[in-house]
């Protein structure tokens, strides 16, 4: 993510286009993306164009591709993970099964490249999805503690208020709700403004444990649009 | 409110219209005693053990086989019962009503029990009038060859299979009677599992779906017309039904596009459920895509009835929405139009663990259909079968279709202790879960549900099957119900079961809409006797009969009373 940020400036065109924007046909975004596999801008514009025409496995086998041609690029494997959550809801339940673990492998992949706070948010996050019975939850809390540890020593961003948001859904769901709204309450310090984290301190646990039905919903389409990550 | 988020608005305006003009329902506190025992119904199932290397696997995936058919086989106006088992060499169970909640085993002297043998595993069973002679006979469907038995009229039925065409081999798991080209004669359809290959003798391990939620390597469906003199004929392919391959675990019929024809539901495990509309003509069209859209679940129920007052069917499906599957139920609202929407989260019918047999039924005689539900796979020991699951599925290049890849499941429990559902009607609009208080919560590995009124007062009880382990019998005793009628169908030029006849009941309030069908619901053949709760109405203005022919009737009949009626007595 970092060097894709450092090249802004080069790809300032491609943010011009609103995601999904569907008026770029996919070969050309993927002639963008297979320029700079690192590129998360440009790889994040190409999926969200695959969302819209719901082409997730064109984009599978584009980023297979990919990470065989670039099998060191921690982004390519990045959003090859990303791939496999957006063919999610368009899923089967035992598909989403194998799509949500393969996601998990590629996000691995990524981090073993190049730790990076979006890698341990996004892979810490993404276990929170899996039924408490599989036993994952755990491996959640341990990335997003490592997120919240990478953001510390970085310069504030807006979507640092993620991790607080999901570290304390991650506490809350392994049934440690006192731990779950202490990191809640040190996320609202940090960001006051943050609608989730207000919501979930003002929740009773009845409408606490039905927002964490509905925010892990796996049947339910996951935002993997990362232009917060270079508009905040 | 809520509940109706999701409801097209022409539907909640007719709900709503209902409302304003209904009065309201009278307090019934809706409960239920557990008879089983005492009424001596509470005759044990027992899974099919098999043999060899796959022994463990193969009696996982033939868990059901508990089902129960309820008909009145004496005409003596008391619903009797028909309980199946399938392990090898155990005997299914013709329980005669004596009257008082008390039931006899009389399997013997009727001579209906077999069908377990080495080759064949019993797995559903119904009660049909195949041939318009006015006495029940009984199907017994089964992985292998059916049974057909011929009531004799003095108790014994006779085995007529083999003069009867039904002699192909298939892996059926359901059946239902009724009369799809509205000749007068019943006809059957099946539901089939695995494709038609002994599961005995397996050359070939490959025989599971090949795919857990888009397989289409199943044993589909067979329509078996009854060309009458006691003869079928296989008339699948010919009827449009053939190119269904999926899974089957249940079928359903009813008059779903309100054209006087049955049409057909079928629910399929590992992919998707399909909807056919009767073409009038001796055949059906698929119209999945435009009425219910494909899908990838786990369909384990068909029941069909009007659950929201707007005098159309809807259909309810069971699914698998446990802790590690969220795929939710669907109930299928009908617009009108011939498309229907699912409105199971709204209604608050989404969620019921592994769903299994599912019946509507107006427990407190409030005039709206309730729903029962059973659920539960396999109550075991305290490791669970789940994360083995996991691995298997997750085992790169594993082919599901393999009985080799599937792990041993041993002791472990895999969705088992699941308790029970019975959502109440909540005037149309949503329904609201009362098992722990109507005391039906039950944890039994719940297969099938039989309703009928057994002890003729009015009220709907039902016998629940459970795999490896006795059924039950539920006695309703609910206070204060409302007021009811029940008709008991007699077809004289459409079928003599009347299956297929919808019954429309105006009152000063309200417009019911019942139908009779010939064993819709997983492992369960109900009462076709047409029971209709009338709340605080002491009066009906009008009841119609359109029989299973398409002709209408006005009949008339007393409220709070069982009537028979019987095909051109009406006006």
């Amino acid at each position: 993510m970092m060097r894709a940020l450092r090249c802004a400036p080069m790809i300032v065109a491609l943010v011009l286009q609103a995601p999904g924007d569907r008026s770029v046909p996919l070969d050309q975004l993927e002639s963008r993306v297979t320029a700079d596999p690192d590129d998360l801008r440009a790889a994040n514009e190409y999926r969200m164009t695959v969302i819209a025409e719901k082409a997730y496995d064109r984009a599978l086998d584009f980023f297979k591709k990919l990470t065989d041609d670039h099998p060191e690029s921690a982004n390519a494997h990045l959003n090859y993970g990303f791939a496999y959550v957006d063919k999610i809801p368009a899923a089967g339940a035992i598909g989403q099964v194998i799509l949500a673990n393969s996601a998990l492998t590629e996000f691995t992949r990524s981090l073993e490249r190049r730790p990076s706070w979006v890698g341990y948010y996004t892979r810490g996050v993404s276990y929170l999805y899996w039924p408490k019975i599989f036993n994952r939850w755990p491996l959640g809390v341990a990335d997003l503690e490592t997120a919240l540890k990478m953001q510390r020593a970085d310069r504030r961003h807006a979507y640092h208020v993620r991790t607080f948001v999901a570290l304390g859904d991650a506490y809350w769901l392994m049934d440690d709700p006192a731990k779950a709204r202490a990191a809640w309450r040190t996320g609202l310090k940090e960001f006051p403004d943050s609608a989730p984290l207000k919501q979930r301190l003002a929740a009773k646990p009845p409408d606490l444990k039905k927002l964490m039905n509905d925010t892990y919903d796996p049947a339910r389409r996951v935002d993997t649009n990362l232009t917060e990550l270079w508009t905040s | 409110m809520d509940v109706v988020t999701g409801l097209r608005p022409a539907a909640v305006l007719a709900a709503c219209a209902v409302l304003a003009a209904a009065p309201a329902p009278p307090p019934a506190t809706i409960a239920f005693e557990e008879i089983g025992a005492r009424a001596g119904v509470a005759l044990r199932h027992h899974t099919r053990a098999f043999q060899g290397p796959y022994a463990d696997v193969l009696a996982m995936f033939t868990s059901g086989g508990a089902a129960v058919a309820v008909g009145d086989y004496d005409n003596d106006g008391r619903e009797d019962v028909f309980l199946t088992d399938s392990a090898e060499g155990a005997s299914s169970h013709l329980l005669h009503n004596d009257g008082n909640l008390r039931f006899t085993d009389v399997t013997a002297a009727a001579g209906v029990g077999g069908g377990n043998d080495s080759r064949a595993i019993v797995s559903d069973a119904i009660w049909f009038d195949y041939d318009n002679d006015g006495w029940p006979d009984l199907l017994v469907a089964r992985f292998g060859t059916p049974l057909l038995y011929h009531n004799e009229r003095n108790g014994r039925f006779t085995d007529v299979t083999a003069q009867s065409g039904l002699q192909a081999f298939g892996n059926t798991i359901a059946a239902i009677a009724f009369d799809y080209d509205r000749d007068g004669k019943l006809d059957l359809l099946f539901g089939n599992y695995f494709k038609p290959v002994s599961l005995f003798d397996l050359a070939d391990p490959h025989v599971l779906p090949t795919d857990l939620d888009n397989a289409s390597n199943g044993g589909g469906v067979t329509l078996w017309h009854n060309l009458g003199g006691g003869r079928f004929e296989n008339a699948t392919a010919r009827a449009g039904l053939a190119g269904h391959t999926g899974w089957t675990l249940d079928v359903g019929h009813g008059d779903l596009n309100d054209d006087g024809w049955p049409d057909v539901y079928v629910a399929s495990d590992y992919g998707t459920d399909r909807l056919f509309f009767n073409n009038r003509d001796g055949t059906f069209t698929d119209v999945t895509q435009k009425a219910i859209g494909f899908d990838t679940k786990k369909g384990m129920n068909v029941d069909i009835a009007d659950y929201d007052g707007d005098g159309r069917l809807d259909v309810y499906v069971t699914n698998i929405t446990d802790e590690y599957m969220r795929e939710c139920n669907m109930l299928w609202h009908n617009n009108g139009d011939g498309t229907f929407t699912d409105v199971a989260r709204e209604t608050g019918t989404c969620e019921t663990g592994w769903g299994w047999a599912a019946k509507f039924a107006d427990v407190d005689n409030d005039g709206w259909m309730d729903l029962f539900v059973v659920n539960g796979l396999r109550s075991a020991g305290p490791e669970n079968y789940i994360p083995s699951v996991l691995e298997m599925i997750l085992r790169p290049g594993v082919d599901f279709s393999d009985l080799r890849s599937w792990p041993p499941i041993g002791n472990k429990t895999w969705s088992g202790y699941q308790r029970k559902r019975l959502f109440r009607n909540v005037r149309g609009t949503a329904f609201s879960d009362v098992a722990a208080q109507a005391h039906v919560d039950n944890d039994r590995d719940g297969r099938g549900i039989g309703l009928g009124d057994f002890d003729n007062d009015g009220r709907i009880d039902w016998i629940q099957t459970n795999a490896d382990q006795p059924a039950m019998l539920y006695h309703n005793v609910t206070r204060a119900p409302g007021h009811w009628l029940e008709l008991q169908l007699k077809g004289t030029t459409s079928n003599r079961d009347a299956i297929g006849a919808r019954v429309t009941v105006e009152t000063p309030s309200r417009r019911i809409v019942r139908e009779v069908n010939g064993g819709n619901g997983y492992a369960s053949r109900s009462s076709t006797r047409v029971h209709v709760g009338l709340g605080a109405e002491t009066s009906v203005r009008s009841i119609v009969v359109r029989w299973p022919n398409g002709t209408s009737e006005h009949v008339s009949a007393p409220i709070d009373r069982i009537t028979t009626i019987r095909e051109g007595d009406g006006r």
